[in-house]
């Protein structure tokens, strides 16, 4: 599913709601469509572990429980529905993302090169504004937690409608200051509030 | 190449989603426990591929079959066709993963001419030898159908079996020969010569074509006791005729991105250019209820929120207003919104605009094709200025505040008179706009026109006529631009290079393999993207080859010329299409065929429109 890209998701959730004729709440505007919020899009080319939609049913007596039977039945392998609840937080209260980064097989030496990265007091990268431009910024700010093992990076990024970080970014400052070159994953494992309190 | 390795691959190109699969109502079957792996390809991009209604038909109506395991193949993007050679990854179907060449059957489908390149290119890619006889036992057997199979002979050399006309019947009476001749081992040869013996099936090898010392043809011989004629096969009952429940549905954006309802095959105006107007024949109609019920089923199965009804003339439909009705009753409930392709200008009405309008606004698109009533009687046509402006009408008063019309050039008879008169229409309509009184406030109105330039096509009443040559286009060109003056008329004329080509290669004989071949060698494929499409190379291959385009395009044919095309009978008879022509030089129409049979020969089957009560 990681080539599916955030646009196609939205698509894609629309058709399978349709499908398995999910009871969901339309919106009423000239342009009506069934009302569905993903909380962070997921880039092209990653995986996602435990992503988080938002919709409203409109049936009181429809439940959680059902909604999730309903929903795996008319998916494709490669997507499935874990739960369903009440809203925990609001979406503007997302502040971090976790990732999961694995990397072939690292040396000693990248090792060393990747845990001296995440002790930079600053890292400074470029980063493309939204008008085009290019800007330097420094992204060590906005890591909160960067943990190498077993040739798997454990981060944790600020997320959200301000200071976004993809760790797309973060990795092409380590690979660039560092001078090294790595294929890696990522998979998006879970998502917080500023408390890191996950999103459950 | 194990999964990962190849994930990886697909991350360095565009679109990652053309070729991983995977999408809802895709089929995955055992290849184990199945007799036949058919490999459906469309010569053409996954988007371009998967809004094909033909391969959605035929991929669902063999996996019905549970010894058939029929997958997807579509032509890969250039950038990912470099990685596919750079790491020996042959072509592939996109459920498995398998390579092609391992497969029974590799299937094309030819929708247009100017995908012939991208066909050799994807038999290339899956490694299987191009030439039917460099192929043996070990090979797949490539077979081919759809609309250009009407003149299947610059393909000749290349596949071994062409399907001719509807693919539903023939197609599985061919893989269940095919199944016997595996069991009691299979030799190539045997099962060409039996499968020949097969009503719509032309196995191109077993026919010997000679030449006159000017180029034509002197005769076509069939060998052995191949059948001198090969008649194409139609489904006759269309409500009994299999229709898939469900399509696949793919994550990326394609080009028709909606559920589509068939609701009739042929159509009954016989407009002299149209191809798809004669090799259709004869209109065969699915009743109101057989509509209605499989479009509802497709968008359950599917989740789409768009449906289409789809034919070459939807209006046409007999009952269509009680049909739409019907199916309003359960689309406006689910937020389903209807589309209606193909509207004709003459019975387009208040009330269909009505029902259209429930759905989000787009253009409105028409096909007057001509620009005077002369020529649009020349070429059947039957569409009068009074119904064009009427239409636009209605269409302004809908709210509408822009159309489309589509027009032709390098018609046979045509004037600068009459391309003026494409100018002049446009005008007309856009002062009748402005002298609207309750037209839509403070809007501009804008018309766009399109002009292609005419092909002369096989099995239609201008498959004699000559193409007009690249200066007098270019002429017809700038004379036309000239006559518009306002700049409400958004005036588009695209390069007609692949128009020239399309000619060639429509009207062309077996001789053209080798340029083909040639092109392809040469990097040609995807000749009908601008951006691919590269005429220097083809003009080389033509010179290297030794063979005059110009024989083929810009040359009026002989009523009594045999074409490449005559020993294939696709129901209307040449009698007929003569005829037409020598209507068409007298500035005369043809009833369409509901107000009057003009014994076109298609009454053969015994079904449609020709014994419809009237």
């Amino acid at each position: 599913m990681k080539f599916v890209s955030h646009l196609d998701m939205n698509r894609f959730m629309t058709r399978l709601i349709n499908k398995a004729k999910i009871p969901i709440w339309f919106t009423e505007g000239f342009n009506q469509h069934a009302y569905l919020n993903f909380a962070v899009p997921l880039s092209l080319g990653f995986e996602g572990e435990y992503e988080i939609l938002d919709l409203r049913i409109i049936d009181p007596d429809y439940s959680n429980s059902q909604l999730i039977a309903d929903l795996n039945a008319a998916s494709v392998s490669g997507i499935e529905f874990i739960k369903a609840c009440e809203p925990v937080f609001k979406m503007k209260e997302i502040a971090f993302a976790e990732f999961l980064i694995s990397f072939d097989n690292i040396t000693a030496e990248i090792e060393e090169k990747i845990k001296n990265f995440f002790k930079r007091e600053t890292i400074i990268t470029q980063k493309k504004t939204k008008k085009g431009g290019i800007k330097d910024i420094d992204i060590a700010p906005l890591i909160k937690k960067a943990e190498l093992q077993d040739n798997k990076l454990d981060l944790i990024l600020t997320a959200g409608n301000e200071n976004n970080l993809n760790p797309t970014l973060v990795l092409g400052a380590l690979f660039d200051l560092e001078k090294i070159e790595l294929y890696y994953e990522v998979k998006r494992t879970m998502i917080y509030n500023k408390e890191t309190q996950s999103f459950i | 190449m194990d999964n990962k390795e190849f994930e990886r691959l697909l991350l360095t190109v565009q679109k990652p989603g053309r070729y991983s699969g995977g999408e809802i109502n895709s089929v995955i079957k055992d290849k184990e426990k199945v007799d036949v792996r058919f490999a459906f390809c469309f010569p053409d991009t996954y988007e371009i591929g998967m809004s094909h209604l033909g391969m959605k038909i035929l991929y669902s109506q063999f996996n019905e079959r549970d010894d058939i395991w029929c997958e997807r193949v579509f032509a890969p993007w250039t950038d990912f066709e470099e990685v596919m050679r750079e790491h020996n990854i042959p072509l592939f179907a996109l459920e498995s993963r398998d390579a092609i060449k391992d497969f029974d059957f590799i299937g094309f489908t030819l929708q247009y001419e100017m995908c012939y390149t991208n066909v050799l290119n994807m038999l290339d890619l899956a490694g299987v030898p191009l030439k039917s006889r460099e192929r043996d036992e070990s090979h797949p057997l490539v077979v081919a159908g759809g609309p250009c199979v009407c003149n299947p002979e610059p393909l000749a050399d290349f596949i071994d079996i062409f399907f001719l006309g509807e693919g539903e019947e023939v197609d599985l009476e061919v893989i269940d020969l095919y199944k016997k001749h595996k069991k009691n081992g299979f030799k190539r040869a045997e099962f060409l010569k039996e499968a020949a013996k097969i009503e719509g099936v032309y196995v191109p090898s077993l026919y010997e074509v000679e030449y006159m010392e000017d180029g034509k043809i002197k005769a076509v011989t069939p060998k052995g006791d191949a059948p001198k004629t090969i008649k194409k096969r139609i489904i006759a009952d269309m409500d009994n005729c299999f229709y898939p429940d469900k399509f696949v549905v793919p994550f990326i954006q394609i080009v028709h991105d909606r559920a589509v309802q068939e609701v009739f095959r042929g159509c009954i105006r016989g407009c002299r250019f149209c191809q798809a107007g004669f090799i259709y024949r004869p209109v065969r109609e699915k009743s109101m209820e057989v509509v209605n019920r499989q479009a509802k089923c497709l968008c359950e199965s599917t989740g789409y929120d768009e449906i289409s009804l789809s034919s070459l003339s939807t209006s046409d439909y007999r009952e269509l207003e009680p049909l739409l009705n019907n199916m309003l009753t359960w689309t406006q409930e689910n937020h389903i919104s209807l589309a209606l392709p193909s509207l004709r200008i003459d019975n387009f009405s208040e009330e269909l605009l009505e029902k259209i309008a429930h759905v989000r606004k787009s253009g409105l698109t028409f096909a007057p094709e001509a620009g005077t009533q002369r020529l649009r009687d020349v070429i059947n046509k039957n569409v009068t200025e009074e119904e064009i402006m009427s239409t636009c009408k209605t269409a302004f008063l809908g709210g509408y505040t822009s159309v489309k019309l589509y027009f032709m050039m390098g018609l046979p008879t045509e004037t600068d008179e009459d391309l003026k008169g494409i100018a002049d229409l446009g005008q007309k309509i856009v002062d009748m706009y402005y002298a609207m009184p309750n037209r839509p406030k403070g809007k501009s109105v804008s018309v766009s026109m399109s002009v292609a330039v005419f092909v002369p096509k096989p099995f239609t009443p201008f498959q004699f006529e000559p193409q007009i040559t690249k200066t007098e286009m270019e002429r017809k060109q700038a004379y036309l631009k000239s006559c518009i003056t306002t700049r409400k008329i958004d005036l588009s004329m695209h390069d007609s290079s692949t128009s020239f080509l399309e000619a060639v290669f429509a009207k062309g004989d077996r001789r053209l393999g080798d340029v083909l071949e040639k092109a392809f060698k040469k990097g040609c494929k995807f000749d009908s993207w601008t951006e691919c499409f590269d005429l220097q190379k083809w003009n080389e291959a033509f010179i290297e080859c030794g063979i005059d385009p110009d024989f083929y395009s810009l040359r009026t044919r002989d009523y009594t010329e045999i074409n490449p095309w005559d020993h294939l009978d696709y129901a209307v008879s040449k009698e007929f299409l003569i005829r037409e022509n020598k209507l068409a030089h007298k500035d005369t129409t043809t009833p369409n065929c509901r107000e009057k049979c003009s014994a076109c020969g298609a009454n053969c089957y015994g079904k449609g429109v020709c014994f419809e009560r009237r």
